[in-house]
């Protein structure tokens, strides 16, 4: 990102200006639609240039459908297509007479698409308004006019003592703080707390990079942009457990040397902002959070920011772009955030689930933690399971169990008694496991060895009536939309590939293998790099059903 | 403080911070680039300037890997070309006409022998922009270098160019999609004189070029 405008923005921040994103959307909130006259409120107020804004309000997925007075977002997430095959937008352009991204003539209504709401426990889901409704009889509902709030799933722990499915107490960062911060980096570096965003980098390391790093001023920010089309974890944590994720926040700071903390919400979470504002104002009030926090003389907040609608945000510096209410487009690294991230300073991102384990080391020390999951990774980790399981919902779950004990202990396969054709693990850039390889342990190293990941956790199963080449059209789709558009061969390659896909022809496999090469090798981030993966996975156990060539 | 690196098993000793495409130009060595302009910061967008690293199992991008003490360099690693020469094809695809044979894009292109391209398909809508008496604008022959961009950010310091749109509809707007005339533009040319293609270029050199 520009460093002259991080600048000018950091400037602007510091006399409390707003980023021209905020103005941006309370625009969208208050009209329905953005015009020049806003764009130009948004420059004087943000104080960024005009262009400048403009560009960002040409990113957002958020900013770029019009709404109606009735503003209806239909999920496009992987367990809808998983649910119904996408039947469900069908239903509703049909119903509605209006195409993804249209508003009715007269204004009184609107349609657009949203990837993905978080119920993936029980797709198909759409928004209406502000209300999310999923589950069977949702399209029938919304032509009604009655919709109603869909239930949310309740967390189960497989462990004695829940690590992750309980909410904050704090007592992690009472103990802490009667200690040095030397003391708690050590112990999370020795507890070596992967993170659990995607890429599974250890949490201390990125904690002593920013440590190291030159400045007073530094940040923690957490991800919470949890765009995994398939994953409501990160949900889960922030809607259920926001105390914890703010104390995992605290301690980063504490370990780091960082005085205020930004988390960044997806905006398709519409209840993930206000259960972490309401839970920051119950921790400033118990001094939890503030100025000589306990009297320990250490200073921590927090400022809850949310997105605009955009998949690639989720990557780190991307992330850090959107609290700066710019473009959320990716920048080559280095410089990495510790050095050069939040207003040009020295940064942390953490995924929301990483600082959720904060805690517990923090209080139990590393060793326990360790021993979390004995000979696998260290730590549990929270599992989400689709719509097509028999018991969906959110798990605490052991490292190293095998993906089959999973499915069919806790998931309890699928319901109606169909079969599982495959799993897609972790989110859109991780491979597809065939039924055939489900007693693969659930673990970084064993998922990777099969082409697979443990991304953000979210197993999603397709049935076996799923016709796999929809699936890479689907995915592929997903990816050319989502693309950030600043590197070559992602912004192009993407677009090239669901277009192979789209058509009715059969695939010169030679070439889509170069092209997938070309977005491994040649992008500039996880999204191009990754998005090869599924479709690598599909070419090895489904290769009969893609009309290859 | 200095480094020293091999590019192509020639020995080059480069300032700190110097970076992989730094070391290979300093070696007489040559590397494609499009984003790249040396006036401004490395962008790492266009991914053309990949090379092979000694001990890395995936071609890095020149432009944007610092050198550290010992590392050796291909500049024409197969699997780096094979790479860049694909994403120039990709490039090629989205325009909807060849770019003129004295731009910088067509110059890479005829280096790397990349033909006609493969990828039949969508191409670039073509909107032109000529309310400005020296600057004309072809949107559908934009790249997305940022190149102009960073040329009005960072050479000329008036933040009137900016990116807009996102994956294959990306492209670059003037002020609010008003036009050089109408936006914060002075009018230097600094965005002109750094496009690869000309889909940014000054009224003259276009007259010249078509008589």
């Amino acid at each position: 990102m520009s460093e002259n405008l991080v600048e000018l923005v950091r400037r602007h921040h510091g006399e409390q200006a707003p980023t021209a994103l905020a103005v941006l959307k309370e625009a969208m909130d208050a009209r329905g639609e953005i015009t020049d006259a806003d764009r130009r409120i948004a420059a004087e107020r943000s104080g960024l240039p005009e262009a400048t804004v403009h560009g960002v309000s040409t990113f957002y997925d958020d900013l770029l459908a019009p709404r109606g007075r009735r503003h209806v977002r239909v999920c496009t997430g992987t367990a809808c297509f998983a649910a119904t095959g996408d039947a469900h937008v069908e239903q509703l352009r049909a119903g509605l007479g209006l195409e993804l991204g249209e508003r009715a003539a007269d204004g009184s209504c609107s349609l657009a698409e949203t990837v993905c709401l978080g119920f993936c426990h029980s797709s198909p889901a759409v928004r209406d308004g502000e209300v999310i409704d999923a589950g069977p009889g949702v399209v029938e509902r919304v032509l009604a006019g009655t919709t109603a709030a869909a239930a949310e799933p309740e967390p189960v722990s497989l462990l004695e003592a829940p690590v992750l499915t309980r909410p904050g107490d704090w007592s992690g960062l009472a103990i802490a703080l009667e200690r040095s911060s030397e003391q708690l980096l050590e112990a999370v570096e020795e507890a070596n707390l992967r993170g659990r965003g995607g890429a599974g980098f250890p949490a201390g390391r990125k904690w002593a990079f920013a440590r190291a790093a030159a400045g007073e001023q530094k940040f923690i920010v957490a991800n919470g942009d949890e765009g995994d089309p398939g994953s409501y974890i990160d949900k889960l944590l922030m809607e259920r457990s926001p105390a914890l994720v703010l104390e995992g926040m605290a301690l980063a700071g504490y370990a780091v040397g960082a005085a205020h903390g930004f988390a960044l919400v997806r905006s398709e979470y519409p209840r993930s902002k206000p259960a972490l504002e309401a839970a920051a104002a119950a921790a400033r009030a118990e001094g939890w959070l503030g100025e000589d926090i306990r009297g320990s003389g250490f200073a921590f907040d927090v400022t809850i920011v949310e997105g605009a609608g955009s998949y690639v945000v989720g990557e780190e510096t991307a992330l850090i772009a959107c609290i700066e209410g710019l473009r959320g487009t990716v920048s080559a690294r280095p410089p990495f955030p510790a050095q050069r991230g939040l207003f040009n300073l020295p940064t942390v991102v953490n995924n929301v689930e990483t600082l959720a384990n904060v805690p517990f080391i923090a209080r139990e020390g590393a060793a326990a933690y360790r021993a979390l999951s004995p000979g696998a990774t260290p730590g549990s980790k929270l599992v989400c399971f689709n719509e097509r399981f028999a018991r969906p919902g959110v798990y605490e779950v052991r490292f190293g169990t095998s993906v089959r004990e999973l499915c069919e202990r806790l998931g309890g396969g699928l319901r109606d008694g169909r079969a599982i054709k495959a799993l897609q693990i972790g989110g859109p850039l991780g491979g597809i496991l065939p039924a055939s390889l489900l007693d693969t342990p659930f673990d970084f190293d064993a998922l990777a060895a099969v082409g697979c990941m443990v991304g953000h956790g979210g197993i999603l199963a397709f049935d076996d009536t799923t016709d796999m080449r929809a699936v890479a059209r689907h995915l592929l789709h997903f990816g050319a939309s989502e693309s950030c558009g600043k590197c070559f061969p992602c912004r192009i390659g993407l677009q090239r590939a669901h277009a192979l896909f789209a058509a009715d022809d059969a695939i010169d496999r030679a070439r889509l293998e170069a092209l997938l090469e070309t977005l491994e090798l040649g992008s500039l981030c996880a999204h191009g790099g990754g998005m090869p993966a599924p479709i690598r996975s599909l070419l090895a156990h489904f290769p009969d059903e893609l009309g290859l060539a | 403080m200095s480094v020293h690196v091999t590019i192509d098993g020639r020995a080059v000793e480069v300032a700190d911070g110097a970076t992989l495409l730094d070391a290979a130009r300093a070696a007489g060595r040559w590397v494609p680039t499009l984003c790249f302009d040396p006036r401004q910061a490395p962008f790492g967008a266009c991914r053309v300037c990949l090379v092979g690293v000694e001990g890395s199992a995936v071609p890095l991008p020149a432009c944007t890997t610092p050198c550290r003490e010992g590392m050796e360099v291909r500049t024409e690693d197969p699997t780096a070309r094979r790479v860049a020469t694909a994403v120039v094809e990709l490039v090629l695809s989205e325009l909807p006409e060849p770019p003129a044979a004295h731009t910088e894009l067509a110059g890479i292109a005829r280096a790397l022998e990349v033909g006609e391209p493969r990828w039949p398909g969508a191409t670039h809508a073509v909107v032109h922009e000529d309310d400005h008496p020296y600057l004309a604008f072809r949107h559908e022959l934009c790249i997305s270098c940022g190149r102009c961009v960073r040329a009005c950010d960072e050479v000329q310091g008036t933040f009137a160019l900016t990116a807009v749109g996102r994956g294959f509809d990306a492209n670059v707007a003037a002020g609010i999609e008003e036009g050089f005339r109408h936006s914060a533009c002075v009018s230097c040319g600094a965005c002109a004189d750094t496009c690869p293609t000309e889909a940014i270029a000054e009224m003259s050199l276009l007259d010249l070029a078509s008589s």
